[in-house]
């Protein structure tokens, strides 16, 4: 994702920032890709998609010993991360650890419900390109007739 | 200097006012304590009142090593101790004894022996052991009675306040049907009502989020409650490194243990 997403689903993530210690968020989809953020710059993309792979495999884990994940709360010596399944993919929100944890459902699940529908389209979109593959070269292959040596055609 | 009984039984513990919790367990029994704090590989002193009089359990390692009552010293003190059916208890500051360990047995045996007790006895422990509330300095005069070669390692700086009341938290081995231990090395200690591919989500999951939190610089991992359609599992890091977790029954009130956690 090199756009921070959508912006009404950025919009949503903003509304979550009304709960003190709520540092930002970001969403990904069920197979980890990262489809909005709203968390400080400090956190970049690549290490929020190497996040949301990560969390994806933590969600698949259980439900390989037959748990469905519906949401979970990680605590770490100073912050929390708190994730909420939303069926396409997953809301991570990044906070402080003496965040306000009710507070925080009630907004996760509202942002959650409210940003369902924008989630399974990007969901279902295919990844945004990040470049045209190169077309694979393989010198002493070109075409009949363009083949050189030092300028001179050869066969 | 080290001690006698620091060179016997290990360093001696902090003080509980620098780090820890107070708590007040209404309702609790000793059975749960004992389940608790060997399940927490803690190492602690609990002083229990109760109606035989005061008595003194010592946790260490995930075993209850020691226990001293006005009467009784080692196994038959703890059994003395596991049979009173209502009092109170506290952490205590009380000196660790220089002879080192007087029982040898699992805790499971000990309330294997206890349960036995009180079946012949026909009478119940596992009824309401109200939590601590402020012990009467009265109380507490009764206890001193310093076994043969202890060393007072009481700490001048111990805060012993009474604790101001918090919720009950009536949490029994009953209430987890599933535990499972486990090594730094994701070896399982233990593991009671768990499968085990279920440890070894257990192992895998606890990595993933302790990667996570170093991918986003949020640095040690230190318990995760996970929320499921129907219930709940919480796995918490020790300070050795060991892991443990916990499915709880879908009907206990979590908050306590969430407290306690950080969660």
């Amino acid at each position: 994702m090199g756009a921070a997403g959508s912006a009404g689903l950025v919009a949503s993530l903003a509304t979550l920032k009304d709960v003190n210690g709520i540092m930002g968020s970001f969403v990904f989809t069920e197979d980890g890709r990262l489809v909005a953020r709203e968390i400080s710059p400090l956190f970049d993309d690549t290490a929020l998609t190497e996040a949301s792979g990560r969390l994806t495999r933590l969600r698949e884990t259980f439900a390989a010993v037959g748990d469905r994940l519906d949401a979970a709360v990680v605590r770490f010596r100073d912050h929390k991360l708190y994730l909420k399944v939303l069926g396409a993919g997953m809301l991570c929100i990044v906070a402080e650890g003496a965040v306000n944890m009710p507070a925080l459902r009630m907004a996760a699940n509202l942002v959650g419900r409210r940003i369902v529908p924008a989630l399974e389209r990007a969901a279902h979109e295919p990844p945004l390109p990040t470049q045209a593959p190169a077309p694979e070269r393989q010198p002493g292959l070109a075409p009949p007739g363009m083949r050189r040596f030092r300028g001179r055609p050869v066969e | 200097m080290s001690t006698g009984v620091e060179r016997e039984l290990g360093p001696t513990p902090q003080p509980a006012s620098a780090i820890g919790f107070h708590a007040q367990l209404e309702g609790a029994s000793l059975w749960d304590l004992v389940q608790m704090e060997c399940l927490a590989r803690s190492r602690l002193v609990v002083q229990v009142t109760g109606e035989g009089g005061v008595g003194y359990l010592y946790f260490d390692g995930g075993h209850v090593v020691h226990a001293a009552t006005a009467r009784r010293l080692g196994q038959a003190a703890a059994l003395e101790i596991l049979g009173w059916t209502r009092g109170t208890f506290r952490a205590s500051d009380r000196s660790w004894p220089s002879s080192g360990p007087t029982i040898d047995v699992s805790h499971e045996s000990l309330l294997l022996h206890a349960a036995k007790d009180r079946d012949e006895r026909g009478a119940s422990n596992l009824v309401a052991f109200p939590g601590r509330v402020t012990i009467a300095p009265e109380d507490v005069e009764v206890l001193e009675i310093e076994e043969e070669g202890e060393e007072d390692m009481r700490n001048p700086n111990i805060d012993d306040t009474p604790v101001p009341p918090v919720p009950p938290r009536g949490e029994s081995p009953a209430d987890f049907p599933v535990m499972v231990r486990l090594s730094a090395q994701g070896a399982v200690l233990r593991n009671k009502g768990g499968s085990e591919e279920l440890a070894e989500a257990t192992a895998y999951g606890h990595r993933l989020v302790q990667l996570t939190g170093e991918l986003l610089g949020l640095e040690q991992f230190v318990a995760i409650e996970c929320t499921f359609a129907s219930d709940h599992f919480i796995i918490f890091s020790e300070k050795d490194g060991e892991i443990v977790a916990l499915r709880p029954r879908p009907e206990l009130n979590l908050q306590p243990l969430r407290d306690r956690l950080g969660l």
